[in-house]
């Protein structure tokens, strides 16, 4: 009898479907959306670059393998990327320069607001120089220069891997001095706005070389696409297994990133919420102008002795029947929209939700139903001759 | 008679038309709400970025000469005058710039320790006179350095604390001094000792926890640097890079005229930062790129979410409206019929029914306007406790939506109707 109903009425059902398949489609995709666009955008966030440095603790090394076990902590999905950097003092035209050695691929995955004129060295040989530095010196890339490491040798110095002439003697001490070079080639200028336009920057290797030891890094930058509390888990964690390294948040960016992300959640949580509403206001008002319409046939039918009860649970089952239908087709739909949502936003699918299935069509059920029960309720409250009548 | 039949219309099925100026309101509000919470949301989270820091910094222009280079050991300190500060105010863009602040760091000695100091603004209540004209500002780093967690004692208020003999300590400092606050210090600069009295310990997360910040005047006194400062850190609201702001990246010169002024009256990070340099001529400014570039990246993302979301919203608050608009004509079959067979013409009719209809929903749309605006506040208010400017060119566009809607769902129904025979919708057969 209810399928008869809904087939017989065809165009006055379709009306009704389509109210709640739109508000069953907005429930669901911003529903979908509002679940994700915290992941979304913490991915978004790591455009600022490294949230999380590990320094070495008192008085010890941190060796590769440290390193990669503390990085290990962070789930691999969430973990942008790692690079070290090990620090050392130099001379270039025997002026001081800072050198920075680092892992020229894994770079722009910790920094990636790096602009670079040129390129990014892709081996040993070759060097990234700041701009502030290469303006002082007037390089640009494909440029050449040598840097000098000049060290007293004593008795302990190795000084293999040293060609012999760069080791001269004092003639009036006679102490022994070394000054070792290296020869590098600009790549490119490195442009931040910050203090790293004043170093130039060359492999670990290179520097290992030109400072005849391989100590280890001083700084190991980690962006992990993880919120403040949950980094501090991983922190935590990390801190208590490891001796040699110490492993802290970069607060500029953590704190930052928290209070902007959960501004932006806010956001979408209330705009989800104001549009829902007002969505399912509408779906309602329009359930109800529908079955306003029927007040005849449910004339008719009390003039044909039809129990209250009996028109009560029919219309009722009916919009049910509708809400389920509209929920699950707005499910589909919902997910299809956030998806190409997310897609033309973030350039990455969303993550699918079944519990929103569930949920989409409870609502539009209970919203279907309870829209349905107030007019049906006056109707059939009213005596059959005055409906029947028109009045 | 038209008019007579439109108000008799509207006595006789006032409920059924309210339903549709609910529904249209309903939508309404939504497109009004969603759209003008879209236009604004960039400036929203533009605001809600700065607490990032400043994405421009000014430094002396240093004229490096090679010749210079070779004779000293030691590099000559290059300052800018404290005078130069105002010049912040004076630009085009300069209600764009939210906070700014001198720094003047130096090497400085305490207990024997080395210690670096930075003098700056903390809130600093800032007046400059320029041609007549009064610029007042409060600023200082109190805004800069949002990310700062104040371990003990408070911020530095410099209104509130008479002289300027106080600092504020990095965590690691204060404790390699073993001092907390309260304490003073006494610290011994190039050009003198002075007595700092400590009011807060911060924790930072960085380098900056190693360094003592005290006032400007107090740091100027110790470095020997008076009147002056070494680099200014400002924090400017500003539109993400495009291909144009990129091209005078490089080179703004190489614009033509039109392009020039457009980019020069952009708030490209870019132009501001030009702009900066016109005012000051021995200063360079620079974007700092961490913030300015991921700004872009965030604001971009942000705003396209926002639009997606506000064109579901518009595409189901349309659906829904000419939906029932399409429902409501169709039911009206029967009238409709009669009126035919008493011998309207089809003009007349579409011309009464679309008058109702339109005249309903303008209403409703109104009503809708006025309730989008208010859910456009709380909107604004809960989330970014500010509101929300409200666009005149919303209210266009809902209009436009609305009549455009309307018509569109009622007028296929209309023709549908009309093309039947009255005989057969009368009776019943359709």
């Amino acid at each position: 009898m209810v399928l008869a109903s809904l087939l017989r009425r065809r165009s006055r059902m379709i009306v009704a479907l389509l109210a709640i398949v739109v508000g069953a489609t907005i429930l669901s995709g911003l529903g979908l959306i509002y679940y994700d666009v915290p992941r979304q955008m913490s991915a978004q966030f790591r455009s600022y670059g490294a949230n999380v440095i590990f320094t070495p603790s008192d008085n010890s090394f941190m060796t590769d393998s440290e390193i990669k076990k503390a990085v290990s902590v962070f789930p691999s999905e969430k973990t942008e990327g790692y690079t070290p950097y090990r620090y050392e003092n130099s001379k270039l035209n025997n002026l001081p320069v800072t050198l920075a050695g680092t892992d020229f691929s894994s770079v722009l995955k910790t920094s990636p607001y790096w602009h670079i004129t040129g390129e990014l060295p892709d081996g040993s040989g070759k060097t990234l120089v700041g701009k502030k530095l290469a303006e002082k010196f007037g390089f640009s890339a494909g440029d050449s220069f040598s840097l000098l490491n000049s060290f007293q040798v004593t008795e302990d110095t190795d000084l293999s891997g040293v060609p012999e002439y760069e080791i001269y003697t004092d003639p009036q001490t006679n102490e022994k001095f070394c000054d070792h070079m290296l020869d590098l080639r600009v790549s490119g200028i490195l442009e931040t706005g910050g203090s790293e336009e004043e170093y130039i920057y060359v492999t670990l290797d290179d520097l290992s070389d030109l400072m005849l030891s391989d100590r280890g890094c001083d700084i190991v930058e980690v962006s992990v696409a993880a919120r403040e509390d949950e980094l501090k888990g991983y922190l935590d964690k990390i801190n208590k297994t490891s001796d040699t390294l110490t492993a802290k948040p970069v607060k500029r960016v953590t704190a930052s990133e928290s209070t902007v992300l959960s501004k932006l959640e806010s956001l979408v949580l209330i705009v989800t919420v104001v549009v829902l509403a007002l969505t399912m206001i509408c779906v309602a008002t329009t359930m109800m102008a529908v079955i306003a319409e029927r007040r005849r046939e449910i004339g008719l039918r009390k003039a044909l002795g039809a129990l209250d009860s009996s028109i009560v649970t029919e219309f009722l089952s009916e919009g049910i029947v509708l809400g389920a239908v509209g929920g699950i087709i707005g499910s589909v739909l919902g997910y299809l929209f956030a998806d190409t949502v997310s897609m033309n936003v973030f350039s990455s699918s969303i993550t699918f939700r079944p519990l929103l299935i569930p949920v989409a069509i409870i609502v539009s059920v209970t919203v279907t139903g309870l829209a349905c029960l107030i007019p049906i309720r006056s109707a059939v409250d009213v005596d059959p001759a005055l409906v029947l009548k028109g009045e | 008679m038209f008019f007579r039949m439109i108000i008799g219309a509207f006595r006789r099925q006032w409920k059924k038309m309210l339903m549709i100026a609910l529904t249209v309101a309903l939508g309404a509000s939504i497109a009004t709400a969603m759209l003008n919470v879209m236009l604004d949301v960039g400036d929203k989270i533009n605001e809600e970025l700065k607490a990032y820091g400043s994405n421009i910094t000014v430094v002396p222009n240093s004229q490096a000469v090679i010749s210079d280079l070779y004779d000293v050991e030691e590099e000559k300190e290059e300052y800018l005058a404290e005078e130069t500060l105002g010049e912040f105010l004076t630009i085009f863009w300069a209600n764009n710039i939210t906070d700014f602040a001198p720094v003047l760091d130096t090497d400085v000695t305490v207990n024997g320790n080395d210690v670096q100091l930075v003098g700056t603004w903390f809130d600093h209540h800032f007046e400059f006179k320029k041609k007549g004209t009064v610029y007042q500002r409060d600023t200082g780093i109190i805004n800069l350095r949002s990310w700062w967690d104040i371990t003990d004692g408070k911020w530095l208020d410099e209104a509130k604390l008479s002289g300027d003999c106080y600092a504020m300590l990095g965590k690691k400092l204060a404790e390699t001094l073993g001092v907390k606050s309260g304490d003073k210090i006494d610290v011994k600069g190039k050009n003198g000792t002075e007595s700092l009295e400590i009011v807060g310990i911060f924790e930072s997360g960085d380098d900056e926890e190693g360094c003592i910040f005290t006032t400007l005047s107090a740091a100027q006194r110790l470095s020997g640097a008076e009147g002056k400062y070494k680099k200014a850190e400002v924090s400017a609201i500003t539109s993400p890079d495009d291909e144009l702001a990129v091209k005078a990246a490089r080179n703004p010169e190489l614009l033509s005229g039109d392009e020039y002024d457009l980019w020069y009256c952009t708030a490209y990070v870019s132009s501001i930062c030009f702009q900066i340099q016109e005012a000051i001529p021995d200063a360079s400014a620079r974007a700092v790129r961490q913030i300015a570039d991921s700004e872009g990246k965030i604001l971009e993302k942000t705003e396209l979410l926002m639009a997606l979301i506000t064109l579901m919203s518009l595409i189901g608050a349309t659906l829904g409206i000419s939906n029932l608009v399409t429902s409501s004509v169709m039911e009206r079959s029967a009238e409709l019929a009669l009126m035919k067979a008493v011998g309207a013409k089809n003009g007349q009719i579409t011309l009464l029914v679309l008058t109702e209809i339109v005249l309903t929903s303008v209403a409703g749309a109104a009503a809708g306007y006025f309730m989008g605006y208010a859910f456009a506040q709380v909107i604004g208010q809960s989330v970014f406790s500010s509101a929300i400017e409200m666009s005149g060119m919303v209210a266009f566009l809902v209009t436009v939506l609305i009549i455009a809607v309307t018509l569109i769902g009622s007028i296929p129904a209309v023709r549908m109707i009309l093309r039947l025979r009255p005989s057969e919708v009368l009776h019943g057969g359709h």
